[in-house]
């Protein structure tokens, strides 16, 4: 008799427990957005601009929500390598129970938690890798906003041999995964229409000096294009050794710098009279016109005191889009999921997106191409 | 007319076979609870990579610890033997185990290469010659893309293939906890062997090398053949810790083999107390977790933890052993006595 | 044009020695009388780096003023070193100790520089890292210039100061033989002391001269250390002739590297030369004979 009594008194407590518990969540609505980005190491370069864009947007979004709706984010550190990354995933997801992962930036960690993410069934909503290696085996839970290496490429190549008629090409390219793939796309897009490919020249992340690698490249017969992939901080000295060895257009020579959009918009000022010339892709342009671009910028500016940069702009589209998600009727990682794969007709600061049954963004206006004046300042290309 | 060398025991020998059959009894039982306790996937991975950890300190530790050799180059062993193993059962279909023997031999015999320097070289010339040795063996990794394919990776690697006895699957290690228990007491097993070893006349030959080279030569130790031996065993410990990263982690970067990664080894083993065994299996548990447990901090993190390995240095440089000796010894008797 | 190019790559090749000979000339120093090594050397390099942009940056003044604090700075911070690890830890005569306690102090250092920089480059322009002298083909920036010319002029200063004065050849006699020094009434501490501040003081010089040809990260630093202890060692431990004939030689093979082979298999060729020179002589290119006592 005691023992039933008790038994009863259990099971009410416990009804009474869940029944609270669902009010208190159906109060308590929030959109919890886990975060893998890279905060120690050299590859913070990424994660501290990321974080600045992220925050942007969560302070704009939760002054108002979204469809009753408030944003919380979680950052784990990824490290940008394997090994921290898959840690970081599982963490996030035991401890955080996200219903939606942005990330990574580098290459190698991005595929390497694919697949912890995956077996989670968390949606994963990339704009920072560029391997195709992420979205070509099409996985239904990978997402990438940014156009991958091949997307860039094969435009980059096409571009130089019909619109800028280069026949010979440099290769300069730092030796990481990034580096590597997107210097062999161009190679072999290049070679195919019937360019010829003088040298490829890798270096690595410790690399300061680059006059050894100019001199080399002004040793070379008559350079039409030298695509360079690398970051800023290597980016920098390779336009001013390329300048001072008089190759490119900065230093006097009639040699064409070419990019992709791994370098932030300041670097020409950075640059200086070496950049002249420099034709790259940019995937985002604070001087752009578009409304959702003016307003950007300016809150950006209002709060960092800074312009924002492609990285700034990524994050920032991250969390926005993920919102438009929210807005079209997603509110756990299955709905998002489905939210993003639907997603037709967006416009945000980086170009529109609308994914491809691999769930790779394939709009071509998120590839601008721009030329840097005498004056530093960028003439949009209307070459997409 | 007793030799008196032999009356007199080593300490090592004081210590009853009963205490230590115990301890083993406890190790063991710990090695099978552990992961039903911490039974999410974030807590289970990083106590395979503890076990991953103490196979590379153990190994590093046998060569510094007991056999006195300056290597600060551990690192190389551990990505040879995760990139042999790989590129065989990747490239050419090779089985599991058998790439594992292969990328455990591989990796001994690259350990007993660079022996041939600690034969002719002593103190900081060793540790600068294993130094440039890791940074070799990094950049081939990272370089000879056509073989390993460097910095774009090698993804979707496999864990070893289920344990199947009589058309039952006992273990799929695919399964956190299997995978766990695998390594954990491939571990154990090594355990026991390089405990078996120190305590045999090879140790005590190894530990005379250690103390004073130029006076065991003159007792007939021929150093040489020694070096090449302890060098041989390290490395290869090591190289089948790299086959079990592999399989493990399922992606594979030459990034993971950076010679950053052979400073961690060495401070597990100097945290954990240098030249013990049981030493460097704290050390390496330690210093795997606190990075882990630490990320509630955020950014500074990795100062506490720098800050962190400098004071362990500087305030009890025989590491955690010599702690634990220390608190030992209060409680034992209640205090310091003359 | 092909003579162009050699001759364009050797001088290459010596401006990218005089960096490494810069960083690793305290090393050498530190190593020939302390018998150690200091891995948070290279982040003294990059903290002299910074003290001198922000120096030069935030209060403006001039070029060489901030070169003269990164100095400064360099020296307090050997100090410190020195007499809260080295100095405690000698007396415990192990010598992988002090080894992992720099280890420690480096990933420290490095991380506070990250928190308190953040990870972004920072570009380091001084009057004269653009400007390009040209003649016969050939081109070198006046920053290069500026490095040859005040290393050479601290390597000969330094020179002078150990064959010529006292403290130089107190310093010597420590570095051969401790007890018998001490016995002769130099006291070793002091000395020690001394060769550890003026190795972090060039340390930080050498940080805000090369600080506009860096990539200014706090991870500055370490993309040389490596190769500046192979520099050391090639050359002979506790040798400054050697470092800097070693330095010159490492400089030229990158550049020679970079120009017939690949950028990339510059460390493998460094590292071998480095495995090579320790199979065939390991006292290193110019070395004295050192015994040891049994």
């Amino acid at each position: 008799m005691v023992t039933r009594c008790r038994a009863l008194f259990v099971g009410v407590a416990v009804i009474g427990y869940l029944a609270a518990s669902q009010a208190a969540h159906a109060q308590d609505k929030t959109i919890k957005i886990g975060a893998l980005f890279p905060i120690s190491g050299p590859g913070s370069y990424f994660g501290a601009q990321d974080k600045q864009g992220v925050e942007l947007a969560l302070e704009q979004l939760n002054k108002t929500g979204v469809n009753g709706y408030k944003f919380a984010v979680q950052y784990e550190d990824s490290s940008c390598a394997p090994l921290p990354a898959t840690q970081a995933a599982k963490r996030l997801i035991e401890q955080f129970r996200p219903d939606v992962i942005i990330g990574e930036e580098c290459s190698d960690a991005t595929l390497a938690v694919m697949p912890v993410i995956e077996q989670a069934k968390v949606p994963l909503l990339n704009a920072g890798s560029s391997s195709i290696k992420v979205t070509e085996p099409g996985n239904p839970w990978t997402f990438r906003i940014m156009p991958n290496e091949v997307m860039q490429g094969v435009n980059l190549a096409e571009n130089a041999y019909k619109r800028l008629n280069a026949r010979t090409a440099v290769l300069l390219f730092e030796n990481t995964n990034a580096g590597i793939g997107n210097a062999q796309v161009f190679k072999d897009t290049f070679t195919k229409l019937g360019g010829q490919v003088l040298a490829e020249i890798g270096f690595g992340r410790d690399v300061n000096d680059f006059t050894a690698i100019a001199t080399r490249v002004a040793g070379l017969s008559k350079i039409d294009v030298i695509p360079t992939y690398t970051l800023e901080g290597q980016g920098l000295k390779i336009t001013q050794a390329l300048a001072q060895s008089g190759v490119t257009k900065g230093g006097g020579g009639g040699t064409i710098q070419i990019g992709t959009i791994w370098l932030p918009f300041g670097f020409e000022q950075k640059a200086g009279k070496a950049a002249l010339g420099y034709i790259r892709i940019v995937q985002f342009d604070p001087t752009e016109t578009r409304d959702v671009v003016k307003d950007f910028t300016a809150a950006f500016k209002a709060k960092y005191n800074a312009d924002p940069t492609h990285l700034n702009a990524h994050a920032y589209e991250q969390i926005m889009l993920i919102a438009d998600v929210v807005k079209r009727g997603g509110k756990d990682p299955q709905s998002i999921r489905d939210g993003l794969a639907a997603t037709k007709n967006y416009s945000g600061v980086t170009g529109s997106v609308e994914f491809d049954r691999t769930n790779q963004n394939t709009k071509m206006d998120t590839v601008h191409y721009m030329e840097t004046k005498p004056d530093m300042s960028w003439t949009s290309l209307k070459w997409n | 007319m007793s030799d008196p060398a032999l009356a007199q025991p080593l300490p090592h020998r004081q210590s009853p076979p009963l205490s230590r059959r115990v301890g083993y009894l406890l190790a063991a039982l710990a090695i099978i609870i552990l992961p039903l306790i911490f039974n999410d996937t974030y807590w289970r991975t990083n106590l395979t990579i503890c076990a991953i950890n103490v196979l590379l300190a153990l190994g590093l530790d046998f060569i510094l610890g007991y056999t006195g050799q300056l290597n600060l180059g551990h690192s190389a062993f551990y990505g040879l033997g995760a990139y042999v193993s790989t590129l065989l059962i990747v490239k050419f279909g090779i089985p599991f185990w058998g790439a594992f023997v292969a990328g455990v031999a591989f990796a001994g015999m690259a350990g007993m290469v660079l022996s041939l320097f600690a034969v002719r070289l002593r103190g900081h010339y060793l540790a600068i010659a294993s130094l440039g040795f890791a940074v070799i063996i990094y950049q081939i990794l990272l370089n000879w893309i056509s073989l390993t394919q460097g910095p774009l990776g090698i993804y979707g690697i496999s864990p070893p293939p289920a344990l199947i006895i009589g058309g039952r699957v006992i273990a799929d290690f695919h399964n956190l906890t299997a995978f766990f228990y695998l390594v954990a007491a491939f571990t154990f097993l090594v355990y026991l062997l390089l405990n078996q070893l120190v305590r045999s006349p090879i140790g005590e030959t190894l530990t005379a090398i250690r103390e004073d080279e130029i006076s065991a030569a003159s007792l007939g130790i021929n150093a040489a053949v020694w070096k090449v031996f302890a060098f041989g065993v390290g490395a290869a410990v090591a190289g089948a810790a790299g086959c079990f990263y592999a399989s493990f982690v399922g992606t594979l970067v030459p990034d993971a083999f950076f010679v950053a990664e052979a400073f961690n080894i060495l401070a597990m083993v100097i945290v954990g107390g240098m030249g013990t065994l049981i030493g460097p299996v704290f050390g390496a548990i330690l210093l795997t977790l606190l990075p882990e447990m630490l990320r509630g901090i955020g950014d500074l993190r990795l100062v506490v933890y720098g800050a962190a390995l400098t004071l362990v240095v500087l305030f009890m440089p025989g590491g955690l052993v010599q702690a634990a000796r220390f608190v030992h010894e209060k409680f034992r008797r209640g205090g310091p006595q003359p | 044009m092909t003579t162009t190019i050699v001759l364009q790559q050797a001088i290459n090749g010596i401006v990218l020695g005089s960096l490494y000979v810069l960083v690793a000339l305290g090393l050498t120093l530190i190593y020939g009388v302390l018998v150690q090594i200091n891995f948070a050397h290279a982040d003294f390099v990059t903290l002299g780096a910074f003290a001198a942009y922000f120096f030069m940056h935030l209060i403006g003044a001039g070029y060489f003023l901030s070169i003269g604090v990164a100095l400064v700075l360099g020296a307090a911070l050997g100090w410190l070193i020195n007499a809260s690890i080295f100095t405690p830890l000698r007396r415990k005569g192990n010598e992988l100790l002090p080894l992992i306690a720099t280890i420690g102090v480096s990933v420290m250092m490095q991380n506070l520089m990250l928190a308190w920089f953040g990870p972004i480059p920072y570009a380091f322009e001084t009057p004269y890292s653009s400007q390009v002298i040209r003649f016969a083909g050939i081109f070198v920036s006046w920053q290069n210039v500026i490095i040859i010319a005040v290393s050479s002029l601290t390597i000969a200063l330094l020179y002078a100061f150990m064959k010529f004065t006292f403290l130089g050849k107190a310093l010597r006699a420590v570095s051969q033989d401790r007890e018998t020094a001490g016995l002769m009434g130099i006291n070793p501490n002091q000395l020690i002391m001394l060769t550890f501040v003026i190795a972090s003081a060039l340390a930080g010089m050498a940080g805000a001269m090369l600080a506009p040809v860096l990539v200014l990260t706090p991870f500055a630093g370490t993309s040389v250390i490596v190769k500046a202890f192979a520099i050391v060692i090639i050359g002979g431990f506790g040798n400054v002739e050697g470092t800097i004939l070693a330095g010159l030689i490492v400089g030229l093979i990158e550049s020679y590297t970079t120009q017939y082979l690949n950028p990339g298999l510059i460390d493998i060729v460094v590292f071998a030369l480095l495995l090579l020179m320790l199979a065939i002589k390991p006292t290193g290119l110019i070395s004295e004979r050192r015994e040891e006592n049994v």
